[in-house]
């Protein structure tokens, strides 16, 4: 060995014990840790944002039955927002093959809850950092955030376990982090109690995005009203089985009058610091810029998009027809049967045959404003271009439109068409809006949705992740339908009246009478105002009425013709085109508990009935 | 050609990397079986069902006190089997259909188990007949029940299709749900009438051949349907 080897060695020994002088015990610098979270406001509302980030609200991306295995919420990267909960239950119709959402996805948010518990436990440690106003306003905001987690899963599931406290693992035994089922009564009393903590604690006013006190009372008040109908009607239509004679799903039909009046005095808290749109004079255009106008006063709490965050979404691509757009395609449309909630129409002379038109649009003169501006009609306008929906050409045509519709398709002397460009005579047989013969990428029903539609975008801004129009989740007129709804529930139809009579003159409606009101007017009234916004198929399941009205039901659309020889459009009323089925099964009214969770959790058996 | 200490090393690595492969699990395969039928007790014939009507459930309790269940569809005969279950303790269970519920049983199912179910239907459709001029089908038959008291009568209607899988959910809708009559009555606010019904399918197409059975749909929870026998019915030309 030489003298430079021996130099070497040495010099290697001294580096390594002077290496071991570094402290390897550093913190994580990719984690923000609880002293820099709770150490100022600044650190709290990057807690908050992303638990609001979480939240399981049912905006333009919520997909029911989830995607690729994961929760049906904030989907990252989601466009088809014709997967709509509405195309599976009457409101529209669309890609599912029926009624395909029955059995969810599994949702338990859990970790989600979890990350609320931490913020309740951990910020009274860090008290000394904050005022008591913020740490009133931050706990109350924690409550509503909890609160809101549970409503997502008492709806979906009846009683689920009740965690309020952090879970430790390993220091817990696993059979103490089984925790069991609480009853459904537990669970949506659980949910009141938390929204009373968060109105008596936060302020009444906050931004947009996060929760006021009237933020956290407009939960209350749907929260309230569903446990309510779940009382009433899940006594009268219900599957017997262990869960419910244990109580985890049902609530007993006395205690229903209480959730009832409990919604209504959360309602009227709203009063006052709320009200309709109401800016523009002309009610169609009122009605569409209610959904568009960030400052409308009837937005209680939204959640906004961005492109430079990656939020943007797709509502514009997907709603609207492809010719009306840069990119994309659409697949869900309003049937009928919806539009006919705010009165039949009639194309028909009283002799029974079709009425001739020289345009389309002389059919729908005089409709009401608010289904003018919640569904684009045939002759309707978007971005410059004409609704030309058009379902085929008669060359001639004679007789009755029952007459007609009642024939097999074989013996009808109509041309369709698949193409949009296919003429008959130099007329185009189907408009470049439908009704095609091929595909659903054009109308099924003749419909297209106008909600929330953003028509000053033009046209080749139209593209996917491009949409930026907030989703508004509470907005005052559901809370003047919750408030309606429980009042007829509990037989106070005056003040019920009131309620829907603000709707309905802001909708364009005639007003209604005392005689008029009854549980299934008040009903049709909120199906028409909250069409498309996530509601009618949690409403239809809390009345307990899904499995009479889609019992192997099918849905209608409105199908323009242009008769050759008259120059003229007839409209018939006819099955939408791809004639589906759409059946409710009663055990549907809950979702099953997710498997593996049954797996991991004994105590969460009995599982809801009939699955 | 010299052994090399490493060729040596890589053959026997090769060879007990190969030879972990055939560890066996402990588990025997599941050989064991379980057949029966779902027989009417009056008359000791098998209850007529439909495809997804009727499932058998078992859950083996002797793997948990909570086994996740698994289901057996029952036959459109009434039978139904599974040979390739885990030996063990189940319990056994009917889900869904349209008789007086029967508690479920506990057994131990092995190689070759049979269980019938003796139950009792709702409702009888006595006097099946059928009635064919040209190519229109009239049917008529009447319902009796043996025990009064059950579930409230949802709708009754024809089943009709081209193959003898005919049933609730396998059936021509032109043919069969559009002659569907809702009913919404409990049994003892139905008329003679009512339970007498008759059905008449015209237009069908000739020279072809359809199997038809008729059923009455209750409301209770899984909107089960008791049905008839199913007839072939071949349309003249």
């Amino acid at each position: 060995m030489n003298m430079y080897n021996k130099l070497f060695t040495v010099l290697l020994a001294v580096l390594a014990v002077v290496s071991s002088c570094q402290k390897l015990d550093i913190k994580p610098v990719n984690l923000l840790t609880d002293d820099q979270i709770f150490s100022s406001e600044s650190g709290v509302n990057v807690y908050m944002a992303q638990v609001y980030r979480k939240l399981p609200i049912e905006d333009f991306t919520y997909r029911p039955t989830g995607r690729d295995n994961q929760p049906g919420f904030n989907l990252h990267h989601e466009w088809e927002h014709f997967w709509h909960a509405g195309a599976a239950c009457g409101e529209m119709v669309g890609p599912w093959g029926g009624m395909d959402i029955g059995g969810g996805f599994g949702y338990w948010p859990y970790a989600d809850i979890r990350a609320v518990n931490y913020f309740i436990e951990t910020l009274p440690k860090y008290a000394a950092n904050f005022t008591q106003d913020k740490i009133d306003q931050f706990t109350g905001e924690a409550y509503f955030l909890r609160a809101y987690y549970y409503f997502a899963l008492a709806k979906r599931y009846g009683g689920v376990p009740i965690v309020e406290v952090v879970q430790k693992y390993p220091e817990q035994t696993i059979e103490e982090l089984q925790v069991h089922r609480n009853t459904e009564e537990e669970t949506w009393n659980f949910i009141g109690k938390d929204l009373d903590q968060a109105i008596l604690l936060l302020s009444g006013t906050s931004a947009p995005e996060r929760a006021n006190k009237y933020v956290a009372a407009a939960l209350k008040s749907r929260a309230m009203l569903y446990a309510g109908s779940i009382a009433r009607y899940g006594s009268q239509n219900f599957i017997s089985g262990d869960a419910r004679t244990q109580g985890y799903v049902g609530i007993a039909p006395e205690k229903a009058a209480d959730y009832f009046n409990q919604a209504i005095a959360a309602a009227k808290l709203l009063e006052g610091h709320y009200n309709l749109y109401t800016s523009n004079s002309d009610k169609v255009m009122n009605y569409v810029d209610a959904f568009l106008d960030e400052k409308s006063p009837e937005n209680i709490l939204v959640r906004n998009y961005s492109i430079p965050s990656r939020t943007a979404h797709s509502w514009d691509a997907t709603f609207s027809p492809r010719w009306m757009t840069a990119n994309a395609l659409s697949r869900a449309y309003p049937t009928l049967e919806y539009v006919e909630r705010f009165g039949l129409l009639d194309f028909n002379n009283p002799d029974g045959t079709p009425k001739r038109y020289s345009q389309l649009t002389d059919a729908f003169q005089g409709l009401e404003p608010r289904l003018r501006a919640t569904v684009y009609f045939p002759g309707d306008i978007l971005r410059t271009r004409t609704f030309d929906v058009q379902r085929g050409i008669y060359p001639a045509f004679s007789g009755t439109a029952a007459a007609e519709v009642a024939k097999l398709a074989a013996s009808r002397s109509y041309l369709l068409s698949g193409d949009p460009n296919t003429m008959y005579n130099g007329k185009a047989i189907i408009g470049q809006t439908g009704i095609s013969t091929a595909g659903d990428e054009r109308t099924r029903t003749g419909f297209y949705v106008r909600k929330y539609i953003d028509y000053r975008r033009p046209q080749a801004d139209v593209d996917l992740f491009t949409s930026t129009t907030h989703w508004i989740e509470f907005r005052y007129a559901e809370i003047l339908l919750n408030r309606a709804e429980a009042d007829i529930e509990t037989g106070q139809a005056a003040d019920a009246l009131a309620c829907l009579n603000k709707i309905r003159d802001r909708a364009g409606a005639t007003p209604l009478t005392i005689a008029d009101m009854t549980i299934d007017v008040v009903r049709n009234e909120r199906s028409k105002e909250l069409a498309f916004e996530n509601h009618y198929w949690w409403d239809i399941r809390r009345w307990r009425i899904a499995d009479v009205i889609l019992n192997n039901a099918r849905f209608q659309g409105i199908m323009p013709y242009y008769v050759f020889d008259e120059q003229k459009y007839i409209i018939l009323k006819e099955p939408e085109t791809f004639g589906r089925n759409y059946n409710f099964e009663k055990k549907f009214y809950y979702e099953p508990m997710p498997g593996g969770e049954l797996g991991k959790n004994p105590n969460l058996y009995p599982n809801n009935p009939n699955y | 050609m010299k052994l090399q200490l490493r060729t040596i090393l890589l053959t026997a690595g090769m060879l007990m990397a190969a030879a972990s492969c055939v560890k066996k699990d402990n588990f025997d395969a599941p050989e064991a079986s379980l057949e029966g039928n779902l027989v009417d007790q009056g008359s000791k014939n098998n209850i007529q069902t439909a495809t997804g009507n009727v499932t058998i459930r078992l859950e083996q309790l002797s793997w948990s006190a909570t086994p996740a269940p698994q289901d057996i569809p029952v036959k459109m005969d009434g039978s139904f089997k599974n040979s390739k279950l885990f030996k063990g303790h189940y319990r056994v269970s009917i889900k869904g259909g349209a008789f007086w519920a029967v508690p479920p049983v506990e057994m131990d199912i092995d190689k070759g188990s049979k269980y019938d179910f003796n139950l009792t239907p709702y409702l009888y459709l006595n006097s099946f007949t059928h009635q064919l001029d040209s190519n229109q089908l009239t049917l008529r038959f009447t319902m009796q029940a043996p025990i009064a008291g059950m579930p409230a009568i949802a709708e009754i209607q024809p089943y009709v299709n081209t193959t003898s899988l005919v049933g609730p959910g396998a059936s021509i809708r032109d043919y069969s749900d559009v002659y569907k009559v809702a009913v919404n009555k409990e049994w003892a606010d139905m008329s003679p009438a009512d339970k007498s019904p008759e059905f008449v399918i015209p237009n069908l197409v000739r020279g072809r051949t359809f199997y038809v059975r008729v059923g009455v749909r209750f409301n209770n929870d899984d909107k089960s349907s008791n049905l008839s026998e199913i007839i072939k019915i071949d349309i003249p030309k």
